[in-house]
């Protein structure tokens, strides 16, 4: 059964077309992210899912209700992990939590008690009495997290929650994502890094310039490219005009140049690689390093756009 | 119940922030006391506050004039007045302005003006040789000359209000003696004398020249003599605790505009609750912060300075009008502003520049007219102050109610606009 069905969305600000018919499902108790790079849509799609922009056209329905119609039960069952972090900084993490939990209808000794546990579970249950304003990033993070899970919602939404975070609170937050999907919450992240989507989710939707260019799993998603490797090499000179040279190389389906570096998608390194060295020694370019990776999102972005997730 | 939830939030955040308490309560209770010292001090509270006084240096060059001693029975007889010069110097010198004034004679206009200019005198009061002779001429016209010190406000203004005072009553005589030769066609110099002491008598004012300088209430009643500084000391503090009151209300509707940069205002939009509630709740917040601050400021003005600030009635009128309009303008102001940086520039340009037009009547002390009272109530502050003064003065209740509907109807209208701007750009 689906916990989100997106129908056709659209929204335009001006000229600039943010999403342009954006459809996809979310079936219950799973993890589906929406990957892009900045300024695919994904935020603007989250917005409209949490009654925050109202759609230019189509429509979404979330656990039945209509992002159009019924905004109201549509944020009873919701809970959102905005992008940035979204709490009062002097306020204490107890405080914030209680005040979120009246804003979701929690009251007396129920909230006392989702507070307890939504701190134990974000695990800051010791510095509960501390203003937010003097925690780290990453408990901040966590607090975000958790404001989103006081009334226990049967689906949420995670905006980019790991932007800006060092290492140890991101694998922090992936775990949680996890542990989310095994309460049984439908979880519906949006990222633009790949390694997350990938490690996370059930179904990906890929993301650009509003529209959803890529649908499926992990697997699914990896086939489109085939078995292509990915090498990324740097070399001792101008990126640009050894990549037009490149393009001719047998073997080579993709080039592309970008912070010094060669981007190439072949079907087999093994047989590509010799090829790329004598095309740069004929050049007169020395190669500085190699990277060769195996077919995964980035790959499969790189192919149906033609530029890196990260561009 | 949510509505108080966010007010509360938003209550807590405020008072939590030393900036806010700053500006709220410590800064309008630090200048006011900061005019309580310089006035007098709280030690000389209970014995009355002294104004500072003011060296007069006095030319009296008039030479007297046929008419001038139509008005002699008015003085001592050991009073030795020669001249309408004579009776000017013999005021300044009573008893009763000593206090204000140290009046010292010299024999010629540049000794008065020089000791001005060597700063050994404040003010230098220069009568004309023909003073009393003008004065005697119904055509003519008697003009005296005031030389100050440019540095000095308050000195110099109480010796031309005198002087003013004074002038007052001759020119009021010398209308009632060409009023009397009109009527009767007599030039007869005993019928014009009579004639001025008749009006003399009847004015008073030359004889009691502390007349010329007591200030009375328009009262509605009886009220109790006020001492001179807490008279100077409460509409300077109602001034400070209107002004801060338009910036708490301003600075607490801007948690609007803050709430929407932080993220909050748009997290909270993604709660099952109402834009309506949300908007309530901010907008509560604003009016409880300003009500706490009004209050507070209130209680310790009557505390610690022992200012009146009217009968309980009038208070909660002038308060609750107050309240609403500093809220209301506050709502206005932020919703006219597309982000916090603007922010800056309207509290220090536009609550400053109309706080100052508003706050005109308390300060411009030295020379209140009704042009400034008129300039005041153009903005806001100015009816909140003109609320204030009239609780402080004893107005009837149906004049403050008057000035309560004026800003209730300037609160209506702000909060309107605010409210209605404030639902397009959340909608």
């Amino acid at each position: 059964m689906s916990a989100i069905e997106v129908k056709n969305l659209h929204k335009a600000f001006g000229d600039l077309k943010a999403v342009d018919g954006v459809s996809f499902d979310v079936q219950q108790g799973e993890i589906f992210s929406l990957l892009g790079p900045n300024g695919a849509g994904k935020t603007t799609t989250i917005s409209m899912l949490s009654c925050l922009l109202r759609p230019d056209q189509g429509d979404a329905l979330v656990m039945g209700h209509s992002i159009k119609a019924d905004q109201m039960g549509v944020k009873s069952v919701l809970g959102v992990v905005p992008q940035e972090i979204a709490l009062y900084n002097d306020l204490s993490a107890r405080e914030n939590l209680t005040f979120w939990g009246k804003m979701y209808g929690l009251r007396g000794a129920p909230l006392k008690q989702r507070v307890d546990e939504v701190l134990e579970i974000i695990g800051l249950t010791e510095r509960a009495k501390d203003r937010v304003g003097k925690y780290s990033g990453g408990m901040k993070r966590r607090v975000n997290i958790g404001v989103a899970l006081l009334h226990k919602p049967q689906v949420i939404y995670m905006d980019e929650p790991t932007v800006g975070i060092d290492p140890q609170s991101r694998r922090n937050i992936l775990d949680s994502v996890v542990a989310l999907k095994n309460q049984g919450m439908t979880v519906l992240y949006t990222t633009h890094y790949m390694e997350e989507a990938q490690e996370l989710s059930d179904h990906i939707a890929i993301m650009d310039t509003g529209k959803v260019i890529a649908y499926g799993t992990n697997a699914e998603l990896v086939k489109i490219v085939g078995q292509m490797d990915r090498i990324t090499l740097t070399v001792s000179t101008d990126g640009g005009r050894v990549a037009e040279a490149w393009k001719v190389v047998k073997g080579v389906k993709q080039v592309k140049a970008e912070d010094g570096t060669l981007v190439v998608l072949a079907e087999d390194s093994n047989q590509v690689l010799p090829r790329l060295f004598e095309a740069a020694s004929t050049q007169g370019t020395r190669i500085t390093s190699v990277t060769i990776q195996e077919p995964n999102l980035e790959a499969v972005f790189l192919h149906l756009t033609g530029k890196a997730l990260r561009d | 119940m949510k509505i108080f939830d966010i007010a509360l939030k938003d209550l807590t955040r405020s008072f939590r922030s030393v900036f806010a308490v700053l500006f709220m309560f410590v800064i309008p209770l630090v200048v006011t006391g900061m005019f309580y010292v310089m006035f007098g001090g709280m030690a000389d509270s209970g014995t009355g506050f002294s104004l500072p006084q003011t060296n007069v240096v006095i030319a009296n060059l008039d030479e007297g004039g046929s008419g001038f001693d139509m008005a002699m029975s008015q003085f001592p007889a050991d009073a030795n007045i020669q001249s309408m010069g004579d009776m000017i110097v013999y005021t300044l010198q009573q008893d009763n302005l000593a206090d204000l004034m140290q009046v010292t004679l010299v024999d010629s206009a540049e000794a008065a003006r020089s000791a001005v200019d060597a700063q050994e005198a404040g003010v230098a009061v220069i009568i004309p040789a023909d003073f009393s002779a003008q004065f005697s001429d119904l055509e003519g016209q008697a003009v005296l000359e005031v030389y100050q010190d440019p540095t000095l406000i308050l000195g110099p203004a109480i010796v031309r209000s005198v002087l003013n005072q004074y002038m007052d009553g001759i020119s009021g005589a010398k209308i009632a003696v060409n009023v009397a030769l009109a009527q009767t066609g007599s030039g007869d110099p005993a019928f014009i004398g009579q004639v001025v002491e008749a009006y003399l008598t009847a004015t008073e004012a030359t004889r009691d020249p502390a007349a010329l300088l007591e200030v009375r209430a328009p009262a509605a009643g009886e009220t109790e003599e006020v001492p001179l500084l807490l008279r100077i000391i409460g509409p300077i503090m109602g001034g400070m605790m209107v002004f801060y009151a338009f910036y708490t209300g301003t600075a607490t509707a801007e948690t609007l505009l803050q709430e929407d940069e932080m993220g909050t205002l748009p997290r909270l939009f993604t709660t099952p609750t109402t834009q309506a509630t949300i908007l309530g709740g901010k907008l509560l917040a604003v009016l409880l912060t300003v009500t706490i601050q009004v209050i507070v400021l209130l209680t310790l003005g009557a505390l610690i300075f022992g200012i009146n600030w009217g009968s309980l009635g009038s208070i909660l009128l002038f308060s609750a009008g107050t309240i609403l309009v500093a809220s209301a303008f506050g709502v206005f102001v932020n919703s006219l502003l597309k982000s916090t940086k603007q922010g800056g520039i309207v509290f220090g340009g536009v609550l400053t520049f109309t706080g100052m037009i508003g706050m005109m009547p308390i300060f411009v002390f030295s020379n209140p007219s009704a042009t400034i009272d008129t300039i005041s109530l153009l903005v806001p502050q100015g009816w909140a102050i003109h609320g204030l003064l009239q609780s402080m003065q004893g107005a009837a209740t149906g004049n403050l109610l008057l000035t309560m509907l004026v800003m209730l109807a300037w609160s209506v209208a702000f909060f309107g606009i605010g409210v209605w701007r404030f639902q397009k750009r959340f909608a």
